[in-house]
């Protein structure tokens, strides 16, 4: 594989929409790129056509997005509680089937590795398993005291890990369906007494290539949070033992929230600020504890993925852009 | 503008005792001519029996009218959360509300609010006075209104008592001119009022012998030199024994704790109970406030968790008020400094918004199950009945029994208790 | 009649208070409070009254027992003279007067911009050499808050944050005793006098003003000034018409301003909130206009507020609503008041003086028998108002009468010369440092007691940014009275606190005549020794317990919580 310099990062697609978009995520082949907007609709973009489909399953806004490893089936969440698999690269598509999965939003969403279950989050504070065969509860896990952000599997599939509001991590054993552990990113949250607000929270999770780190980002410095004043940030968990290696944050205080973190498979890692500070991709090494480089989008975003092919990300605009941002292959010496 | 009394006699006190007794013998200077004109049917209602009471929930910062009393689902404003049905058909709030749903045909909404402030200290102080704030020149709020012309003087509970998170708040200016004595006395935290217990260097007897002889003095000295500001100060003890007497109202842990689970196990769920307590012990003029609505940022996720408070401590309350048979006395108001903007910003915040917004009411006065005013599609501007804050206050004052017209003078001026420029909303009231 | 009154006032209006000889102002005073008065006037206040109302007046304390005891046994017959002249030359005194016009002036706003203790000890100073209050008017006016020397002295400004109107609707209220807020949207509507063109006048000094982020020492803030900008205003009920004014002071006609070159307005440019300095200020041309001779709003105000302080009234009533709809009780003496004092060249503490040398000033709250309410009304002065102390009175009475300030002098006393005997020979060589050692003790005693008296004003006081001057009583007070930490605590002291010397007195008619000496500076009558003597009795045996009951009770008496 050739490495990408991400100090030469620049805009590569800009695809429209008229609303703002809350989410996005590419499919596992590639073709596509799924976005969630401030409305009941899910956009889908071609890559190759930019030609645009909006699929409504929905009765609001969907914030959860994901696909099964062979990218047949696109699983959507939204703020209606509803599950909903779609085929992913049908012309039009319909809804293979609907679950009422959670009481309130459906926050995040993740496939196992073996394409059998796929796991939800949501305010409800509950974490559920699903069989993707035929729809069925497979089992409830009770364990967070607050809305649950995140969710994502392990790189060997025995573990699924959540995150919630407080910053609480929990990782499941599949096996047992219990409690394994649990990691606390109680950095990313705060309670402001003066405003009576709890605020933070992982905002998404991502594991390096290796397995070996679990990022999570979100914010600190919350000294206002009705007012949005706070910094973008990254716990970097060392998953072996499950303790925290380092917290990453941008050298100077940018404003922001952490709504995005993606490790790349040639080892640093990014993270999207999104807000106050507008929208900017920070990229550091694990060793942090500043960023090595820092890009400064057009508009301010709210999701972060990285392409299968690991050259490009995708972002989700306020502005109801979907930007893509394309990676050189590094010059060799 | 100060708190001045007529003359230096003690005959000129204001209070509704005199009021009753003899307006005649105290003559109508200053001050006290205007007042007897609305003073006449409060005090009837409450020789009467029928002593009524005003419940604010205050909603600090301005809760969003979307997430609240006017959702737009599925349009460009909506938001996320969807809308459901209450108890009255047709009629249909924020889904994050379901217990205050089903209370709905016991309360009105007004959804045609526009009162063009969209800063928050002056919000505050329109809400409460019901007219624009004119620096150097303060309106007294409800309940200082409340506490000084709804009030019996034998009532041993403050007439406006304010509960806080965290029980803070100044409690020096909200009465304006009608004088420190109308100011609110803030609780909360689950602490009775500071100052309350008797102090540990007296013991009973002890406490009593104090007050025997603070008085003894007292009534020498009054012989000779009795004027209105010695009466009120000496009247300041005597209210505050009685206050100490009453305590335990204060003390939300006598009720079971199954009640506590009903209106939730969080300081609003507890202030809530404290409210109904208040209440029921004949507490004039009841304030709760619940913090915090400003949601510049993450309007949905603030709210998620502000208004599922609510909606459980506030369909507890209300519920407990009907079956003890004192809503039909209480009238209870659900608002806001302002609404929020319908326009989402790019923080998933909404902004500030007096232009359009909603406010609640309930039990006393108010037709049940109504709904007065309308917004447009998007919730941008109001399209039928719209209303200010004044005619809120003329509204919430005609609900219990007060004249919002009446007048009194300060210092002087000419002052009517509400708004001239506005005028009760009609469709509201009984 | 009349015309008697006005050429004795006029008389008088030429003769400086401090002149000796000739006619006193207090004189003149009296003789237009007792015009047509006569057989109507209260008698003289008692020597412990006197004592206690003129200490509270021009020191914020009340006497101890010792002092009362001396007072009270003094024969002199020009003892009440040689009191005032004493309490005026205590550091005590300047520590009033900051109080009283710290309170005036800043309105107990927070000290946001200025330390507390900065603009305190400015003020203090200011008092303590008796400068004259047109130049400290003058001064703190002037202030902008860029030089470290007066920066203390532009608190009045930056406090408020140089907000224009702010600025405006106080320097009218507070130097112009004319509330014209209202005057902002209108002409007011119930008083003629009170114009728009006011409030736009007076306006027009301010409106180039703002609070710039910078400029002050340290990067701190200070005013910064445009160079340009008029008032336009309209009248809420004549929206067509717009009036265009420049600076001027209620009636007068606009100030004449020099004309600005263009391209040479200022000494320092605007840039973003930075502090500009115009060349030609508009603020800089009020100070000196408002204190001259041509304003007699200005002096007639100020004697006015001090008449008040004094005699718990003001001769215009509210102090700040001054219009012909609400006429002065005494105009003549009004006016003489306000020369007076300009004539005297603002000396604040003859002015004190003499106010507390009248017979007005000395009279007993007490009415005599037989006079009708009409006789009684307040604005005639015909007995002494009976003024509520202010939170910072009430809260150093608490404490000089449980005893907390003389022990707390003692071991301010102790520390300053009992750890540093070099320091007490030194002290003790020259009068000159022995008066500065009194100063000395007197700062740090404020040091150390000053937060107790902040528990007062919390709960005495109204609130920040509005008039102070009324008093009210509240179930918040008796309660924190009643039930508070530190009151309780003060009354169960032992030792030399109050609760030990009763205590320690073995007969109750020495109790009685110790506490009330110590609470409400006079001796109980026979009727009150003996409910002392009686209430010991019946109390048992526990005498710390009962002297604790028996001196709260006082304590929160009617007499002890006015000035009478």
């Amino acid at each position: 594989m050739n490495a990408p310099d991400p100090t030469k990062i620049k805009l590569d697609l800009d695809l429209t929409h008229d609303r703002p978009l809350v989410s996005c995520k590419f499919d596992p082949t590639g073709k596509f790129v799924f976005a969630g907007t401030e409305s009941d609709a899910v956009v889908r973009w071609d890559l190759a056509t930019k030609t645009k489909t909006v699929m409504v399953g929905h009765e609001t806004w969907v914030f959860a997005l994901a696909f099964t490893p062979d990218g047949k089936v696109a699983l959507t969440g939204g703020c209606d509680g509803r599950l909903v698999l779609w085929p992913t690269s049908d012309e039009k598509p319909a809804p293979i089937r609907t679950i009422d999965a959670h009481t309130g939003w459906v926050n995040a969403i993740a496939v196992s590795r073996d394409g059998q279950l796929a796991a939800t989050v949501g305010n409800d504070r509950i974490a559920r398993l699903w069989s993707l065969a035929d729809g069925s509860l497979v089992q409830e896990l009770p364990g967070h005291d607050k809305p649950v952000y995140q969710i994502s599997f392990d790189l060997t599939g025995r573990y699924l890990v959540t995150a919630d509001l407080q910053g609480r991590v929990i990782q499941w054993d599949l096996a047992s369906r219990k409690e394994a552990r649990r990691f606390d990113a109680g950095k990313l949250y705060a309670y402001n007494g003066g405003q009576q607000v709890d605020y933070g929270g992982v905002r998404d999770l991502s594991f390096s290539a290796d397995g070996t780190l679990l990022a999570c980002s979100g914010l600190i410095e919350a000294s206002n949070p009705l007012g949005a004043v706070s910094n973008a940030a990254l716990v970097i968990f060392d998953w072996a033992t499950g303790t925290e290696k380092i917290l990453l944050r941008a050298k100077e205080d940018l404003k922001g929230v952490g709504w995005g973190v993606r490790f790349h498979p040639s080892g640093f890692v990014t993270m999207l600020n999104g807000g106050n500070g507008g929208g900017i991709l920070l990229f550091f090494q694990p060793a942090g504890p500043n960023e090595f480089h820092k890009f400064v989008l057009p508009n301010t975003g709210r999701a972060l993925d990285l392409h299968p092919d690991s050259m490009s990300y995708a972002v989700a605009h306020h502005d109801g852009h979907l930007r893509t941002y394309r990676m050189p292959v590094k010059a060799t010496a | 503008m100060r708190c001045e009394y007529a003359c230096n006699s003690a005959e000129h006190t204001l209070s509704r005792r005199r009021f009753l007794g003899g307006m005649a013998a105290a003559g109508t200077v200053g001050m006290a001519g205007g007042f007897s004109r609305f003073l006449q049917p409060a005090a009837a209602a409450a020789m009467n029996g029928k002593q009524k009471h005003l419940l604010v929930v205050w909603l600090a910062g301005g809760a969003s009218q979307l997430e609240t009393w006017d959702p737009k689902p599925k349009t460009i404003t909506g938001g996320p959360f969807r809308s459901i049905e209450t108890s009255v058909p047709g009629v249909r709030i924020s889904e994050l509300m379901p217990k205050t749903a089903r209370q709905m045909h016991r309360m009105a909404l007004v959804r045609g609010v526009n009162t063009h402030e969209d800063d928050h200290g002056k919000g505050q102080v329109l809400m409460h006075t019901g007219r624009p704030e004119a620096p150097g020149n303060p309106q007294p709020h409800l309940g200082s209104l409340a506490a000084r012309f709804m009030t019996d003087e034998s009532n041993p509970l403050p007439g406006y008592i304010h509960i806080t998170p965290g029980g803070g708040g100044s409690g020096t200016s909200e009465a304006a001119f009608l004088g420190p004595k109308y100011n609110a006395m803030f609780v909360g935290n689950g602490q009775p009022p500071a100052n309350t217990a008797r102090s540990g260097w007296f013991d009973e007897p002890g406490d009593v012998a104090r007050h025997t002889m603070r008085r003894q003095l007292n009534d020498r000295f009054a012989t000779r030199r009795r004027t209105a500001d010695t009466e009120a100060y000496t009247s300041t003890y005597d209210q505050a024994q009685q206050l100490m007497a009453r305590r335990d109202v204060f003390d939300v842990t006598k009720e079971p704790a199954e009640v506590l689970a009903r209106y939730g196990t969080h300081d609003f769920g507890r202030h809530c109970m404290l409210a109904r307590r208040l209440i029921e012990a004949g507490s004039t003029y009841v304030q709760v406030s619940h913090s915090n609505y400003d949601t510049h940022n993450e309007n949905f996720s603030f709210h998620l968790e502000q208004v599922g408070e609510f909606d459980q401590s506030f369909a507890a309350l209300l519920d407990d008020l009907a079956q003890r048979g004192l809503l039909e006395h209480t009238l209870v108001v659900v608002m806001s400094e302002f609404g929020r903007t319908p326009t989402i910003n790019q923080l998933y915040g909404r902004d500030h918004w007096s232009k359009a917004w909603s406010v609640a009411m309930a039990g006393c006065g108010i037709t049940a199950g109504n709904v007065v005013g309308k917004t447009n599609e998007k919730g941008t501007e109001v399209v039928d009945r719209e209303v200010g804050a004044g005619h809120l206050f003329h509204t919430m004052l005609s609900a219990v029994g007060l004249d919002p017209k009446a007048g009194y003078e300060v210092d002087g001026r000419s002052i009517q208790i509400a708004d001239p420029a506005a005028a009760p909303i009609k469709e509201l009231l009984i | 009649m009349r015309i008697l009154v006005v050429v004795v006032l006029a008389a008088g209006m030429l003769a400086a208070p401090s002149a000796h000889g000739g006619n006193l102002l207090r004189d003149a005073i009296d003789q237009a409070i007792e015009a047509g008065q006569a057989g109507k006037l209260g008698p003289p206040a008692t020597d412990g009254e006197f004592l206690r109302r003129v200490t509270l007046d021009l020191t914020g304390l009340i006497p101890t027992s010792a002092e009362a005891r001396a007072f009270l046994d003094d024969p002199s017959p020009y003892k009440r003279e040689r009191l005032i002249d004493s309490l005026v030359d205590r550091p005590e005194y300047a520590r009033r007067m900051q109080v009283v016009f710290d309170v005036m002036w800043l309105e107990r706003r927070p000290n946001a911009q200025v330390p507390a203790d900065a603009w305190r000890g400015y003020l203090r100073k200011q008092f303590a050499a008796n400068r004259p209050l047109d130049q400290v008017v003058r001064e703190i006016l002037s202030a902008d808050g860029s030089d470290p020397k007066t920066r203390p002295a532009a608190a009045f400004a930056l406090e408020r944050a140089g907000d224009p109107h702010v600025m405006t609707r106080d320097v009218a209220r507070i130097f112009l005793g004319r509330d014209i807020t209202c005057s902002q949207c209108h002409d007011h509507i119930l008083y003629d006098d009170y114009k728009q063109s006011h409030y736009y006048g007076l306006f027009a000094f301010f409106n180039r003003t703002y609070l710039a982020d910078n400029g002050g020492p340290d990067g701190k803030a200070a005013l910064g000034e445009h160079a340009e900008g008029d008032v336009t205003y309209k009248s809420v009920f004549k929206k067509k018409v717009t009036s265009t004014t420049g600076p001027h002071v209620i009636d007068a006609t606009d100030v004449k301003e020099a004309p600005i070159t263009k391209g040479e307005e200022y000494w320092a440019y605007p840039v973003g909130k930075g502090r500009a300095v115009p060349r030609q200020s508009r603020r800089a041309l009020l100070p000196a206009l408002l204190t001259s001779e041509q304003t007699p709003e200005f002096r007639r105000t100020l004697a006015n507020r001090l008449w008040a302080m004094m005699m718990g009234r003001g001769l215009v009533h509210p102090v700040d609503l001054d219009h012909s709809d609400n006429p002065a009780s005494h105009p003549e003496l009004l006016v003489l008041l306000g020369d007076s004092l300009a004539t005297s060249g603002y000396d604040l503490k003859a002015f004190l003086r003499e106010l507390a040398k009248t017979r007005a000033y000395s009279r007993s709250s007490e009415p005599p028998p037989g006079l009708s309410p009409g006789d009684l009304a307040p604005e005639k002065f015909t007995v002494a108002i009976m003024k509520p102390l202010t939170p910072e009175q009430m809260g150093w009475a608490v404490m000089g009468a449980t005893g907390v300030v003389s022990n707390y002098k003692l071991a301010v006393e102790h520390d300053l010369y009992e750890v540093n005997p070099k320091l007490r020979d030194l002290i003790k060589s020259d009068p000159r440092r022995t008066q500065l050692g009194i100063e000395l003790a007197e700062e740090e005693l404020h040091r150390r007691l000053d937060p107790s008296i902040n528990g007062f004003v919390q709960h005495f006081a109204r609130p920040p940014g509005q008039a102070q001057d009324a008093q009210t009583s509240t179930v918040n007070q008796a309660l924190f009275l009643t039930n508070g930490d530190p009151l309780q605590t003060w009354l169960s002291n032992g030792g030399t606190y109050l609760n030990g010397r009763l205590v320690a007195l073995a007969d109750p008619s020495s109790v009685a005549e110790e506490l009330y000496l110590s609470t409400l500076t006079r001796r109980p009558t026979p009727e009150e020794r003996d409910e002392v003597t009686r209430y010991l009795a019946d109390r048992g045996k526990d005498r710390p317990r009962a002297m604790r009951e028996l001196a709260w009770a006082l304590l929160t008496s009617t007499e002890f919580r006015f000035n009478h």
